[in-house]
């Protein structure tokens, strides 16, 4: 058994000094092929099918504008500090137009959204949702002044501030009316194509019918 | 005796002064934790008001959303170092019909049949890059509006190169003959023909 074991060793040994001498016997590595990547277009797309009737279209304008001052602020012996500090302003003003559209969504329209009664026709459609579908930003009208001893701003709070000006213009959405809009354009859009396929103006109805989410029936039973 | 006297009493003044300072310390480091000084610069923006410059009424089908955003850079040569700005736009580009763009006739019926006859499938805003998303990836040097400028329109001319294929335009308008026939069908038509214009 031990000269087995022995053999056994020994021919390990070997297949492993092969190994290694093999290894100082190979050919060099071939050079990495190296792959270029266009740095440039970055590119993450995300493609969706839908069925949207955009009714009403909002053109915004808001002069986004910061002021930055520098303060000393803090506790000492409970006392509270808010000093500000003689460094100099930074003030800038940013403006921007925004495009709010409201629209219908049409992708669970069926037969349950239409009712005929003989002539009379009335569509049952779901209550309009807002979307902003673009913002600009008037890169040649932004103003900043700066004081001497503080740096200019840089891209990077630029648009933090930009991206805090269209938190501003979604919060200010339910002050605009543009459902009540998009309602109306509804009917405006919708009825010329129905009278195209037969019906009379005067028979035809555009109702519309809120999507109960779950929080609504919570609050509607709270009431 | 009144050497004595004195040392014993310098002995018990330098005792209540280490005392004293021992509780001025403790008090310090201790009973006032809360003590924080900090400078501080506030970064949010003044309220202001959201004017409407416009209001109007389209009727516009919307079949098919493409969302897209692009990382856009420029270099400036210079002697010692270059000059990088890079940034990343975010876009949605809307494919479909606008109903302002259909003939007068466009929807012809007969009996229980209808032949509708749609626009062509196209891109319904040429506006449709959220520039105040945009994120600062990277910035040295100093840069003016007029290269941020340039560097949106070359963010919407890839966007435009990249989305706006033949291949999403036909799937915009096959899930646009997919849904007027929904809709028509929904409206009591069974025999439905959806014609696109050239």
């Amino acid at each position: 058994m031990s000269t087995v074991g022995g053999c056994l060793l020994g021919v390990l040994c070997c297949a492993s000094a092969l190994g290694c001498s093999g290894c100082h016997h190979q050919e060099q590595p071939a050079e990495a092929n190296y792959q270029a990547i266009d740095s440039v277009p970055l590119l993450i797309m995300q493609i969706q099918k839908c069925a949207r009737l955009y009714t009403t279209e909002y053109h915004l304008h808001k002069i986004i504008t910061h002021d930055d001052v520098v303060k000393l602020q803090g506790s000492f012996l409970k006392q509270n500090i808010d000093v500000k500090l003689p460094l100099g302003d930074r003030k800038v003003a940013i403006p921007m137009d925004a495009t709010l559209k409201g629209y219908i969504d049409f992708s669970t329209f069926s037969e349950k959204n239409v009712e005929r009664q003989g002539e009379k026709i009335t569509i049952i459609l779901p209550d309009p949702k807002v979307e902003l579908t673009s913002t600009k930003i008037n890169q040649e009208e932004i103003r900043s002044y700066v004081g001497l001893v503080r740096a200019g701003f840089s891209d990077a709070e630029l648009s933090r501030y930009e991206q805090q000006g269209r938190e501003a213009i979604i919060n200010a959405i339910p002050r605009l009316g543009i459902a009540d809009r998009a309602r109306e354009s509804a009917a405006r859009a919708l009825v010329p194509m129905l009278t195209q396929m037969g019906f009379r103006e005067e028979n035809i109805t555009i109702a519309f019918r809120r999507e109960f989410k779950p929080y609504d029936i919570r609050r509607y039973l709270e009431m | 005796m009144e050497q004595k006297h004195t040392d014993r009493l310098k002995t018990v003044v330098r005792v209540l002064a280490l005392v004293l300072a021992i509780i001025v310390v403790w008090w310090l480091l201790f009973a006032e934790k809360d003590n924080h000084v900090a400078v501080n610069v506030d970064d949010g923006i003044n309220i202001t008001p959201e004017q409407i410059e416009s209001i109007r009424s389209i009727g516009q089908w919307e079949f098919l959303s493409v969302s897209t955003e692009e990382l856009v850079d420029t270099t400036r040569r210079r002697l010692l170092r270059d000059d990088q700005l890079v940034r990343i736009y975010y876009g949605t580009l809307r494919l479909g019909v606008d109903l302002s763009d259909t003939r007068g006739d466009w929807i012809q019926t007969r009996g229980d049949s209808l032949v509708a006859t749609l626009p062509k499938v196209k891109l319904l805003d040429e506006n449709f890059i959220d520039e105040a998303r945009t994120k600062a990836f990277y910035e040295s040097g100093s840069w003016t509006a007029r290269d941020r400028e340039l560097l949106y329109q070359k963010a919407r001319r890839q966007m435009l190169s990249h989305a706006l294929t033949p291949q999403n335009l036909q799937s915009a308008q096959d899930n646009a003959d997919q849904q007027f026939r929904q809709l028509f069908r929904s409206m009591g038509y069974s025999n439905i023909v959806i014609r696109f214009e050239n």
